[in-house]
């Protein structure tokens, strides 16, 4: 009798133990979940360039010489690339 | 019994078992079986440590904290799915619940049911879990259970890739996982404060472990306050784990670890450990067939909290099917989400046994 009855508690506390590990992770995706988008959504609004604006360089050393060709268009590049990164980012976070 | 303390020894220093913790354990079972001394009998040196740091269930707790500021939740926030994985691989810990119940029924062996719970958490492959279980359930187990957990963390490279090559097929195994996303600190931040909120409500058994946990991971990802994460992260933490093997050690007396019965616990933890496996495996081919965006397989065994061996290990196995596809952040995720499993999993075993 005493050996059926500890069979029994094995097994409830079995089938107990591991719905109850399932509850809680399903909980904590769920939450997390949400807690991601909340943040994510609240974040893409902080620090946001205007829309469509090219945000300037900020690293371009200017520099003169027989050079300058080259250097104009690598600033439309950084330029290009950095809008590129803070979409990318912007929309990413 | 010194003989076994010098092997343990042995196996640290020369083979790299776990030496972090196979050397204190090891010295410990050596000292204590000094005949005479009494290092380990009321009054005694290791005896104190034991009752101060293990009896108390300071030791465990204090290396979950460390544990906490050393775990980047970063991989598993990008993919939430993967605490499912953890989940399942959490099934090893109850199976073997239920196994050494049986046992036990049969007369083979004689556990209670408290015995049988701290037994079963050796699946969970997490050593401070099974230690404070074992502490709260079954104190005169403890010495095994602590060495079979310790061992099988040290086992996972030898354990788990036969159990996940048998589950999976080729193709399988070359699945690659999409990109992990980047997560903002704000959400690192917040994690560990959410978990604890759904502890504290759901499952107060669980707190001590895990507000432990959640409290060194905050002290990490906030970084306002470095000093006491890089402390708790390095010198609280090898503190700690010296006192807590000597004590550990202090429990291999001959009279109490020579028998039978450790065996048996040996036995069921490999099972244990070999079911979580199985299961975290399972379990990420079952979220394939139900469709989303496609996991493999083979970070299905990270699920037991091994951390991190059990992800180096899914990312070793996936680079010899595929040498260009890298599992190992992926393979966090479940990773640290088994942490968080058996500690769930060990709150529900305290709560249901002694509560």
């Amino acid at each position: 009798m005493e050996s059926s009855s500890l069979m029994n508690d094995g097994l409830t506390l079995m089938l107990f133990g591991m719905g109850f590990v399932f509850l809680f992770l399903t909980l904590l995706v769920g939450a997390t979940t949400l807690m991601s988008r909340i943040i994510t959504k609240y974040e893409k609004n902080v620090g946001v360039l205007p829309e469509d604006g090219v945000p300037s360089p900020t690293a371009v050393i200017p520099r003169h010489g027989p050079l300058a060709n080259p250097h104009i268009e690598d600033k439309t590049l950084i330029s290009v690339i950095s809008a590129a990164v803070h979409k990318y980012r912007s929309r990413h976070k | 019994m010194i003989l076994i303390g010098m092997l343990l020894l042995y196996l640290a220093i020369k083979k790299n078992f776990e030496p972090l913790l196979l050397v204190p354990i090891g010295f410990g079972g050596v000292l204590a079986n000094i005949p005479g001394a009494g290092l380990a009998e009321a009054g005694g040196i290791l005896h104190l440590f034991y009752t101060v740091g293990i009896e108390s269930g300071a030791f465990p707790l204090i290396i979950f904290m460390g544990v906490g500021a050393m775990t980047d939740f970063g991989p598993l926030l990008s993919n939430p799915k993967t605490l499912f994985l953890g989940a399942a691989a959490q099934f090893g810990i109850f199976a073997t619940l239920m196994g050494a119940v049986l046992l036990s029924t049969f007369g083979i062996f004689d556990f209670s049911l408290a015995d049988a719970a701290a037994i079963g958490i050796i699946g969970g492959a997490d050593g401070p879990t099974s230690i404070y279980v074992a502490s709260k359930l079954a104190p005169d187990l403890l010495g095994a259970i602590a060495v079979a957990s310790y061992s099988y963390m040290a086992l996972v490279p030898l354990i788990q890739p036969p159990i996940m090559r048998a589950l999976t097929n080729e193709s399988e195994r070359k699945i690659k996982m999409t990109q992990l996303r980047h997560v903002s600190q704000r959400e690192k931040v917040i994690f560990p404060l959410l978990l604890l909120i759904l502890v504290a409500f759901l499952l107060p058994d669980a707190a001590p472990l895990l507000g432990m946990f959640c409290f060194g991971n905050l002290m990490k990802e906030c970084a306002v306050v470095d000093r006491l994460s890089n402390t708790t992260q390095n010198a609280l933490i090898n503190t700690v784990t010296i006192f807590l093997g000597l004590a550990v050690g202090s429990k291999l007396s001959a009279d109490k670890f020579l028998d039978f019965t450790t065996l048996g616990i040996l036995l069921l933890g490999m099972v244990a450990f070999g079911i979580g496996t199985a299961c975290g495996v399972i379990m990420a081919k079952l979220m394939n067939k139900l469709g989303g965006s496609q996991i493999n397989p083979l970070i299905g065994s990270a699920g037991v909290s091994a951390v991190p061996m059990a992800a180096r290990v899914s990312n070793k196995l996936g680079l010899e099917s595929d040498p260009h596809n890298f599992l190992l952040m992926h393979a966090m995720g479940p990773n640290v989400a088994g942490v968080i499993g058996s500690a769930v999993a060990a709150g529900i075993m305290i709560n249901y046994v002694a509560g």
